[in-house]
């Protein structure tokens, strides 16, 4: 009998409990373990990222229901929610995880196993509309893919022909779009998202072949097999953002060059590369350089344009200032005298007195920009935001101001008092 | 040993062990479905039985399905030969078989339906499992109490395991499923949970395990076992070390790095434990050796040995921050829970059926039928972790490497559809196990589905 009990009390209760006690409890009781604060990125009132410690936020009531859809069906089995500092994962998806990121997680999905890719950066990168084309059917954006269609988070009723996402699937993008959001707008300063200037590429034969391939499993879904954005995710879900862009027109909104010609290669690349925030066009900067070239010189097969009237020299981007309080006054006034506000509004929040009846050149409704949200369609550098009022933005209400600035220093007084609109609060 | 033949309750045995051979047709079964899925995504694809919902009714189909149905019934068989006595309160026994297969069946239904707890191996939802833990006292109950009235006085080493085993897992399941879930969020509670883990297949599947092969090996063999030494080197290294290892489970991850480190060392001590126990077992047929070519359950048990040794070690070196690089989150994980899972205790307590249900249920079986099985289950399984861990490292060099992650997707196709054939092949050999072995009993009196 003796035995019997030494064994179930120092094997059975003893080992069990200092383990439990040495790699559980007395982390837990560290200090260390109570931290619930963030290095976050943020804008500034002057317009520039900097880098703060920020305290974690709670999740939301729509957050903790999309959550909630996230663990009953199951997806933390195949999306791990950890990035390593090894194998490259801080290039593939953003900064490495942090401790103070997952202060609200319980229980936590960290998971152990990647069947689809990691999702603890995923926050940002597509757009609403994508993950609900993505959830439909995600082979029609995304061939290769080996994730279960999600039918069941739309709703039976459809508008304009197209599906929609019910009250579950509503919450589960909202919570897939909170995923790394800790972690504020790191993504604006992700090094291997920016491009600052374009090399070329040359086209022959072989790059268009090669084009062609990478277009059919990468872009088709959105844009088509015709390039008219009429592909198979846009017809079954109904896109509220933004529509694909119909390669065939020919008309491109960021691009360097002046307003009516169409874009430089590069030009196309920068938009590859970064993706557009806030719509369904992700950013491809993990894809191989040679696809994102190739691809482009397929894309312009679709409009006769390129080739009938080749890009007019782009414009200059001079150096850049350092912003100050009195840049950004200067831009307040640049705003007002050149009405940016009758669409923009006066806070920046696109609800100007003419922002409802605003169409794009396809017919499309289009809401102006409301710049604080910082989410910047061609980009968020001061750069970006500057060349969009020297080009304009083709096929939009969005004209050129190249003639109506004064000088430079005029459009980046503009550009930074743009914004320093979306500055976090403290 | 076949003297006291009259020790055994032969229905309860009976009974655990025909609920272990349908959950030996049904979660393998599963795992062909969601092995299916990797190649084509629509298949069997709804609301209810998408891969998010039926994975953990594979996982835990597995380990408190097959593996442990069959190993609570050798309990009933092993505990009364080794105390000398028949089993404490013979009448309860029988609700342990419901209690337990009952919430399992309840349990695995909750998942499909969408109830989840969202703690991989602790998925059930509350208060499920407490009908698991209940079952798990109730037999731990009996034990001890059966153990502590034993005629024999020494206490063989297949005791000590299930001693441990079930003190541990009682405990544990109480853990992971009525704290775990509700206390220290955050990195706190990936750690606690870990720990929770590797709790299940250390201190539940690998003791359980080990107590099978030690009584059956040695019991079929007809040999005696090669050194009491080596197993309590074995067992108290086990006990010691294998309770620190979760951790490694998120190795690079914000959990405190010096607990990381604990459990990279731990895990590479187990392999004291289980070289020892390997060593223990092969040395057991020396001079016997014939038997490995004409008995099926030693000819099962060396083969699970091999297996067990192979994945073990792997599991050891899996731990290294260096070799998790490029195979964490790969499928070279899945071929080590394979090889351990399946390849080491599965077959193991499949193995020792072929020894107790002819002397429970007074049967034979085809030995051509367990022939074809054994083949299949060791061809099945060999070829499986060969491609699951080849697979790992060719998609986890290739992210290294910088390839666009659906890239490393459309490499892994060709192999993920070869895993499904090796797949088959195994879960048909599983399946014809407990098919041979009942189908030689039906129609005895007594004896019911």
């Amino acid at each position: 009998m003796k035995r019997a009990r030494t064994i179930a009390l120092i094997a059975g209760f003893g080992f069990f409990f200092l383990a439990l006690a040495v790699q559980g409890i007395f982390p837990y009781l560290m200090k260390e373990a109570r931290v619930k604060t963030v290095t976050r990125t943020v804008r500034t009132s002057l317009g520039e990222l900097t880098e703060i410690r920020a305290d974690a936020v709670p999740y939301s009531e729509l957050l903790e229901k999309g959550r909630g859809v996230y663990i009953r069906e199951g997806c933390w089995y195949c999306h791990s929610q950890y990035l390593r500092p090894v194998a490259g994962e801080d290039r593939r998806w953003g900064p490495v995880s942090e401790f103070g990121e997952y202060a609200y997680d319980l229980p936590h999905l960290v998971g152990t196993r990647r069947i689809g890719p990691d999702l603890t950066r995923v926050g940002g990168k597509y757009g609403d509309d994508w993950h609900a084309a993505h959830y439909f059917d995600p082979r029609a954006i995304v061939p290769d893919s080996t994730m279960p269609k999600f039918t069941w988070f739309f709703k039976k009723e459809k508008v304009d022909g197209k599906r929609i996402l019910s009250e579950d699937g509503k919450a589960v993008v909202a919570f897939v779009q909170n995923m790394g959001m800790n972690k504020g707008k790191w993504r604006d300063a992700f090094p291997y998202q920016i491009v600052q200037a374009g090399s070329a590429s040359i086209e022959t034969t072989a790059s268009l072949e090669h084009g062609k391939a990478v277009y059919e499993r990468r872009c088709a879904g959105c844009h088509g097999d015709k390039g008219d954005g009429q592909g198979p995710a846009p017809l079954a879900v109904l896109f509220e953002i933004a529509q694909p862009r119909d390669f065939t027109s020919g008309v491109f909104k960021f691009r360097t060059t002046p307003t009516g010609s169409v874009p430089l290669d590069s030009d196309i690349y920068r938009t590859i590369t970064t993706g557009i925030r806030g719509t369904a066009m992700p950013p491809w900067f993990n894809l191989p350089e040679d696809d994102r070239w190739d691809v482009i010189h397929f894309i312009k097969t679709f409009s006769p344009d390129f080739k009938q009237f080749p890009p007019e020299p782009p414009i200059m981007i001079p150096r850049l200032p350092k912003p100050t309080p009195e840049l950004i006054a200067n831009g307040r006034k640049v705003f007002e005298e050149m009405k940016c506000w009758e669409c923009h509004g006066n806070e920046g929040k696109g609800d100007g007195p003419k922002s409802d009846t605003l169409e794009d050149d396809f017919g499309n409704r289009i809401p102006p920009a409301n710049f604080t949200l910082g989410i910047f369609k061609s980009g968020p550098r001061p750069e970006d935001i500057f060349r969009t009022f020297m080009t304009g933005l083709s096929g939009t209400p969005m004209p050129s101001f190249s003639d109506s600035f004064t000088s430079p220093d005029d459009g980046w007084a503009l550009t930074f008092f743009v914004l320093s609109l979306s500055a976090d609060a403290r | 040993m076949d003297s006291s033949n009259n020790l055994v309750d032969k229905q309860v045995v009976r009974s655990w062990l025909l609920w272990g051979f349908f959950w030996a047709v049904f979660a393998p079964f599963i795992g062909i479905i969601l092995s299916l899925k990797f190649n084509y995504p629509t298949f069997l694809s709804n609301e209810y039985l998408h891969f998010g919902r039926l994975r953990p009714v594979h996982v835990n189909g597995v380990i408190l399905g097959v593996f442990s149905a069959i190993f609570l019934g050798l309990v009933y068989y092993m505990v009364p030969k080794l105390a000398g006595i028949r089993m404490y309160k013979e009448e309860w026994s029988k609700y342990a078989v419901w209690l337990w297969n009952g919430t399992l069946i309840a349990s695995f239904l909750s998942l499909l339906l969408g109830f989840n707890k969202g703690l991989e191996v602790a998925e059930f939802p509350n208060p499920l499992p407490l009908g698991l833990a209940g079952a798990l006292f109730l037999i731990a109950y009996q034990v001890f109490m059966t153990i502590a009235r034993r005629k024999e006085e020494k206490i063989y080493v297949s005791l000590w395991y299930i001693i441990s085993a079930l003190i541990w897992t009682g405990m544990n399941l109480l853990y992971g499923n009525l704290v775990l879930p509700y206390t220290a969020p955050g990195i706190n509670n990936v750690a606690l949970h870990g720990l929770y883990l590797h709790y299940v297949v250390g201190l539940w599947i690998t003791p359980a395990g080990l107590a099978v092969i030690y009584f059956f090996l040695p019991a079929s063999a007809r040999n005696p076992l090669y050194s009491h030494r080596l197993s309590l080197i074995g067992f108290w290294s086990l006990a010691f070390f294998y309770p620190f290892v979760g951790i490694h489970h998120y190795l690079y991850s914000p959990v405190p790095n010096w607990t990381q480190t604990i459990a990279i060392v731990s895990s590479m001590m187990l392999i004291i434990p289980v070289w020892t126990v390997v060593a223990n077992f092969f040395g057991t047929l020396k001079g016997n050796w014939n038997k490995f070519q004409t008995d099926f359950t030693v000819k099962l048990m060396i083969f699970g040995a091999a297996m067990y040794f192979i994945g073990s070690t792997q599991g050891s070196f899996e731990a290294l921050r260096s070799v998790q690089q490029p195979t964490h989150f790969t499928d070279f994980v899945i071929a080590h829970s394979h090889a351990t899972v399946f390849g080491g205790y599965v077959i193991w307590v499949l193995a020792a059926c072929y020894y107790v249900w002819p002397r429970v249920a007074d049967g034979s079986f085809s030995v051509t039928t367990a022939a074809w099985s054994t083949w299949m289950i060791m061809g099945g399984i060999s070829a499986m972790i060969f491609i699951l861990i080849i697979q790992g490292l060719i998609q986890g060099t290739e992210l290294m490497a910088g390839s666009e992650f659906v890239d490393s997707i459309v490499t892994m196709k060709p192999y993920w559809f070869i895993r499904t054939f090796t797949g088959i092949t195994m879960d048909v050999g599983i399946a014809l196990v407990g098919i041979n072995l009942y189908v030689t009993s039906r129609g005895l009196p007594g004896v019911k589905a």
